[in-house]
């Protein structure tokens, strides 16, 4: 298995996947269950992210989840991810604010797992 | 909605048996779709199969790949872009170089249903994704530009026919890519890629000049002249015999070596014309002849415009143009000269300087489809420089035209200037991106949107891309960017010099990339040396070869 990115001072991992369904964004939460927040997002550290991650692909098939790995992220409330590429993804394309999770109305709850 | 197009010319009819076809893959997808969501087939089994009908899954949701063969579209087509637009995107549709149109907000539940509202009106996702020939692309002013030597959308639907699931050509060691042009001014990139076709008509018959492992990507090469007269009785057997050379020969061990430009360059032109001669020797050429009778049937399916203008239109447009500067600025770049006198193809500028390149609203399709139907037969065509194309405009009705366009906000006078910018997804939607593309075109778009200033800079294309795989050819830009990942920060090499016309150049790297508020800056410095500099009349490119990539890297750097 490939190896777990390190978080750095102050900073934490999350697990991610899209939606089987409609490829929507969504994080590992409280209960193991995928979240579409990243607020609601289970802040794991490097020494347990680890298992969680094992577990989470594991059971993707079975959760509806597709391309499940860790993002490193600032340990702030809400956690804030450390790259572009996963902050695009937990917030929507830059250029389209109006399309961002964070305003654009949620989509019905087809997975609620 | 308007009637159906029923006099939309410039793209085949379909026939029973290919709405049949189309029934039957849908079928054949829905199915596979249902087994995945139950969980019968993986993830692993079913990626393939999705990517077989131009589903990826990309940062925010699944992206659909509608193919529009040769970038041509009928009013209807359009109109049923913008349904599925709005019901099933964002509201948005987004052009792309390869005179497709890709929907970013996907749900993969809806994709069959999509697929099916598609098919009512002939269109599809077939050879939009996955390792098979893709969809052939054209000159967007076939059949209608005055310096045309002849249409060559007959033959790229005879090449659409031959590849569409080709039995051995399904599974190729990587996609291929076919482009065909029957003008001088090579208007389609076709040295950049896997086979180019120049068509040209002689006292015996049609010709292709035709051109082998063109590329971009990874590794950017010019295409070389393979044959310079392929006879069209010879055209299928020919273009079966590359694919089979390439099929028995491309590698399959590795993704970024798997093209045919790799496999021309290792065995050099001259063994790979020696084995595609062999090849053509051994096969049954009979079975391959394209006869006369064959070309006119597939002709006859192509339904041509009744050109009838009024004896003074050319008059009438003069007087608009008089009495309008703005529409006088619009007309001189976004058209181009018509076969017929009264007559005039006029290009729609997807790159309103400032919005995202390539994108168009669901109510911007309806109102083009609403326009094509009145202004030029119920029929548009796709640009592969993310542009669309009215073919066929009376030059009295233009003004008009104009009008309606302003109204869309698709009156943009910067068709072939310096904001007519070329530009991939990139990060802000793309998987594979290192950089997001889309924010530093509509700066650079800003910074030159200026009508009077384009006007004064002239002709200069700038392209950018995401990442090495250069879906925004930034290869063949005069000035291209590439984004690239410096320690996880964004950002922007620069390239400069390249062309994909008659002169195909490959831009050179001018040295360390750029955040991206540099690299507009960068730009800025070089095109202002390029006005200070340039002698009269001198193009952006030959000024380059001048003055030497030297001379604009201390400007792009400003060590002078
Ligand atoms: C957003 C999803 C996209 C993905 C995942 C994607 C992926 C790729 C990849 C992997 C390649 C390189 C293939 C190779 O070298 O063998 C490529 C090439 C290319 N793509 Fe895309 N692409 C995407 C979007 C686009 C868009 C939006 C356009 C048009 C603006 C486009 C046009 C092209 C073209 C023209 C090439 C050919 C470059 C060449 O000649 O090698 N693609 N794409
Ligand atoms: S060039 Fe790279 S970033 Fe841009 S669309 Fe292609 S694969 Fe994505």
């Amino acid at each position: 298995m490939k190896r777990l990115s390190r978080p750095g001072e102050g900073e934490i991992l999350l697990l991610t996947a899209s939606r089987l369904l409609d490829g929507r964004i969504v994080w590992l939460g409280e209960g193991e269950h995928w979240r579409e927040s990243i607020a609601e997002a289970t802040r794991f550290t490097y020494e347990d992210a680890g298992a969680a991650l094992e577990r989470a692909l594991a059971e993707a098939e079975q959760k509806e989840v597709v391309a499940v790995y860790e993002v490193v992220a600032k340990d702030t409330q809400p956690p804030e991810p450390v790259t572009t590429r996963e902050a695009i993804r937990a917030h929507g394309p830059s250029v389209h604010p109006d399309f961002s999770y964070d305003h654009a109305p949620v989509r019905e709850k087809e997975s609620a797992l | 909605m308007t009637q159906p197009a029923s006099r939309s010319v410039g793209h085949y009819q379909y026939e029973e048996r290919d709405r049949a076809f189309l029934q039957e893959r849908i079928n054949e997808f829905e199915g596979q779709v249902r087994r995945r969501l139950s969980g019968e087939l993986s993830e692993e089994e079913f990626k393939p199969l999705r990517l077989m009908n131009g589903v990826y899954l990309q940062l925010h949701a699944y992206m659909l790949r509608v193919a529009i063969p040769y970038g041509v579209l009928d009013s209807r087509q359009l109109h049923k872009l913008a349904d599925v637009a709005a019901k099933y995107d964002r509201n948005y549709g987004h052009f792309t170089t390869r005179q497709n149109i890709q929907f970013n907000w996907i749900a993969l539940k809806d994709v069959p249903t999509i697929l099916r509202e598609l098919a009512e009106v002939d269109m599809h996702a077939i050879q939009t994704s996955g390792n098979c020939i893709r969809n052939v692309t054209s000159d967007e002013f076939a059949g209608a530009a005055k310096d045309e030597l002849m249409d060559p959308r007959i033959h790229a639907e005879i090449v659409r026919q031959w590849s569409t699931l080709h039995p051995e050509f399904t599974f190729l060691p990587r996609k291929f890519k076919i482009a065909i042009s029957g003008s001088p001014e090579d208007r389609v990139a076709a040295r950049f890629h896997d086979i180019g076709l120049l068509a040209r008509p002689s006292e015996n018959g049609p010709l292709f000049r035709l051109f082998v492992g063109g590329g971009l990507g990874r590794t950017p090469v010019v295409g070389q002249e393979l044959f310079d007269s392929v006879k069209e009785e010879d055209l299928i057997a020919t273009l079966e015999a590359v694919l089979r050379v390439y099929n028995a020969f491309g590698r399959r061990d590795n993704l970024y070596k798997a093209r045919i430009k790799i496999l021309v360059q290792t065995i050099g032109l001259e063994a790979f014309r020696k084995a595609v001669e062999e090849e053509l020797a051994r096969m049954d050429r009979a079975a391959y002849r394209l006869t006369p009778e064959h070309v006119a049937q597939i002709r006859a399916r192509f339904a041509l415009p009744d050109l009838k203008a009024p004896a003074d239109a050319s008059d009438v447009l003069e007087q608009h143009k008089k009495a309008d500067p703005a529409f006088a600025r619009w007309v001189a770049s976004n058209t181009h000269p018509h076969q017929d006198e009264g007559h005039i193809c006029a290009v729609i500028s997807l790159k309103t300087p400032g919005d995202i390149p390539g994108d168009v609203t669901s109510e911007q399709m309806h109102g083009l489809a609403d326009l094509a139907e009145r202004h030029s037969f119920g029929e548009v065509r796709v640009t592969h420089l993310q542009n669309l194309v009215f073919g066929h405009v009376r030059k009295d009705q233009l003004h008009e035209l104009w009008q309606g366009l302003k109204a869309l906000g698709l009156a943009a006078p910067n068709v072939g200037l310096i904001s007519d910018i070329v530009s991939c997804p990139g990060l802000d939607y793309c998987n594979l991106a290192n950089a997001r593309s889309l924010p530093l075109a509509q700066k650079l778009g800003a910074r030159f949107g200026d009508a009077a200033l384009q006007a004064e800079i002239g002709a200069l294309s700038i392209h950018m891309s995401g990442c090495i795989n250069a879906c925004g050819h930034h290869h063949v830009g005069n000035i291209g960017l590439l984004g690239v990942d410096k320690r996880g920060a964004e950002t922007y090499q620069i390239l400069l010099g390249g062309d994909a016309g008659e002169n195909a150049a490959i831009g050179g790297i001018l040295g360390p990339s750029f955040a991206e508020d540099e690299a507009v800056d960068a730009v800025a410095r070089i095109v202002e040396f390029y006005l200070g500099q340039r002698q009269k009349g001198e193009t952006f490119s030959a000024m380059l070869k001048r003055c030497g990539l030297k001379a604009f890297k201390e400007v792009a750097y400003e060590t002078v």
